[in-house]
């Protein structure tokens, strides 16, 4: 049965506002109804399988969507205790609606890199839960690198349970109209979560890099950097958001937007919120939209450095730090080289 | 080797006179000191040398070597061998200083159409220097300025100067913020760059630095114009007798 384009959220959802999937969703778009077939390289030792119902954890209309086109979920399990040495690699997030399912058992460990590359002119709906057991640790990257023409959806859920880690990387090149969306569970104590992010947009290209905290435990640790830079028509959309409820005392929550606007037909929307019920907590968010440091580029300049050599030099010391603390070397150099390349275009 | 031709500059878009027919000429191998008032245009003349946005130049000219400097962007004149050091050098954070400095030299290189220089002989090099200058190493490897005190930007002012060689070298305002022991360090370094094939500019509020660094000429930045002129000496009747009577 073709989607019935009007269950797409459009702007009058408050969540979407800036990100109105409706208005860019024609009946042509490749993948709109159909299952998409993702591609995946799994470590020794982990197992995947599909499974034409899966728990329906997850209910946004996204969701809900993924759930009524694709039906299947591919789910990858990895055992209690294994630490699986090599990543899990996931390709083929180019078309159409997948539902994925990563299951962690008790003091597991996976790497996982999605690369998100999309068709032209197509429609991906992904929809992705995580349910991380007592001691599990994740560490995700994410890189997407849609065509301009490509309109994505991504949302990931993320259960944590006591002791849980969960280390996220995102570098986002935009796309037609695209949103990463991630939404975390924190229901045991001790978790630790870092959820960095930047994104780098050119021409009319847009992302939305949306999150949702919910802490409901104590003594639990969120660590939240994103970086925005934006030039020609594009547009980068932030909204964060720590909720931290009243059993949740002496969580330490940070959250920090900045972005940096290279011509000012560029655009940032930002929406940081804390909503905090405990009464012991570090919470604070920040949120920043500048230029580049007229007076550093002089400086650069003066030294010899061509203009355009030094906003990239500035551009990619801006972007580079939230991904400082990736663990796996090589992967982290391909990032800031496709930052470099980015910036070199 | 800089000749400076009846300039006049302005700033905030043109409305505020700071120049007015500045002329001087400072040949090669020669050290020439500029003092004067606070506002006087000391800064602004070392600005509109370099070519920062916002010194708007109004008249005149200024020519190094015979090239016209005005026509050039920041980074040509650069690479025709200008050198600023900083009154305030500018922290770049996330650029390891040794990134940034190979990067400018190699960048000042092609300009010229000259070879690259190799990351092993611009390490020896560096190392060398930061020895000479009495840097820490792990100074070089840190962002550049980010988090230095105010002495250690000087000195890093100095390692760049030393590390690129220009042929001409601006220095605005270079004592400020050293102890005697830095400023020693400081003027050993600028004393060895001095050679019959460079000149320099020296900016300075204070005679201090000139009794380290001598001058062949003091000049006197009063009113937008060099109001008066003369030798080494003439600094330390400058120091004492104040500038009162170069008042525009």
């Amino acid at each position: 049965m073709p989607l019935d384009l009007n269950t797409l959220p459009t702007r009058r959802d408050e969540a979407w506002k800036w990100t109105d999937v409706r208005a860019v969703a024609k009946e042509d778009r490749g993948g709109l109804s159909a299952a998409g077939l993702p591609k995946f390289t799994l470590p020794d030792g982990v197992s995947i399988s599909e499974a034409s119902d899966g728990a329906s954890q997850t209910d946004t209309p996204m969701a809900s969507l993924a759930r009524s086109i694709s039906g299947a979920v591919w789910t990858v399990t990895v055992p209690e205790g294994f630490n699986a040495k090599d990543p899990l690699v996931i390709e083929g997030l180019s078309r159409g609606h997948i539902r994925i399912h990563l299951v962690l058992g008790k003091g597991a460990s996976l790497s996982v890199i999605e690369h998100h590359a999309g068709d032209a002119s197509s429609f991906v709906n992904l929809d992705m839960v995580i349910d991380l057991s007592e001691g599990a640790s994740i560490e995700r990257a994410i890189i997407h690198d849609d065509p301009e023409s490509c309109l994505r959806v991504a949302t990931t859920h993320i259960t944590a349970w006591a002791g849980a880690k969960i280390n996220q990387y995102a570098l986002s090149f935009g796309g037609d109209l695209s949103r990463l969306e991630t939404r975390v569970a924190v229901m045991g104590k001790e978790v630790e979560a870092v959820l960095n992010g930047a994104y780098l947009l050119g021409a009319k290209r847009h992302v939305d890099m949306t999150s949702y905290i919910d802490l409901a435990v104590p003594h639990c640790t969120i660590r939240q950097a994103v970086k925005g830079v934006v030039k020609d028509k594009a547009r980068g959309v932030f909204q964060g958001k720590f909720h931290v409820r009243r059993p949740a005392q002496n969580t330490d929550a940070e959250m920090r937007h900045d972005a940096l606007m290279l011509s000012d037909t560029a655009e940032i929307r930002s929406k940081p919120e804390l909503e905090i019920y405990a009464d012991d907590v570090a919470c604070a968010h920040g949120n920043t939209i500048g230029q580049l440091d007229e007076s550093a580029l002089f400086y650069m300049r003066q030294r010899g450095i061509p203009v355009a050599q030094a906003r990239a030099l500035l551009t990619e010391a801006f972007v580079a730090d939230v991904f400082d603390d990736m663990s796996d070397e090589p992967l982290q150099e391909s990032v800031l080289g496709k930052i470099r390349e980015w910036l070199g275009a | 080797m800089l000749k400076i031709n009846n300039l006049s500059a302005a700033v905030d878009d043109g409305q505020k006179q700071i120049l007015s027919g500045l002329s001087l000429e400072v040949p090669a191998g020669e050290v020439h000191a500029i003092m004067g008032p606070n506002g006087a245009g000391k800064s602004t003349l070392s600005y509109v040398l370099t070519g920062r946005d916002g010194y708007e130049v109004t008249g005149g000219d200024v020519s190094l070597n015979g090239k016209d400097l005005l026509e050039m962007d920041p980074e040509e004149r650069a690479a025709a061998g200008v050198f600023l050091s900083f009154q305030y050098p500018l922290e770049i954070p996330g650029v390891p200083t040794m990134t940034f400095l190979k990067t400018a030299l190699n960048a000042q290189r092609k300009a010229r159409g000259e070879e690259e220089m190799k990351a092993p002989e611009f390490l020896k090099k560096s190392r060398a220097l930061a020895a000479e200058l009495k840097m820490k190493p792990e100074m070089l490897k840190r962002p550049l300025n980010v988090g230095f005190s105010g002495g250690e930007k000087k000195r890093m002012e100095i390692f760049q100067m030393m590390m690129l060689e220009p042929n001409f070298i601006v220095m605005d305002e270079t004592d400020s913020g050293l102890d005697v022991d830095a400023l020693r360090i400081v003027a050993d370094g600028v004393n060895k760059l001095r050679s019959p094939e460079r000149g320099m500019l020296i900016i300075t509020h204070y005679q201090r630095l000139l009794d380290y660094i001598v001058p062949d000429a003091v000049h006197v930045l009063a009113g937008g114009k060099i109001a008066a002129s003369g030798d080494a000496d003439f600094a330390k009747k400058l120091e004492a007798e104040g500038y009162d009577a170069y008042a525009a």
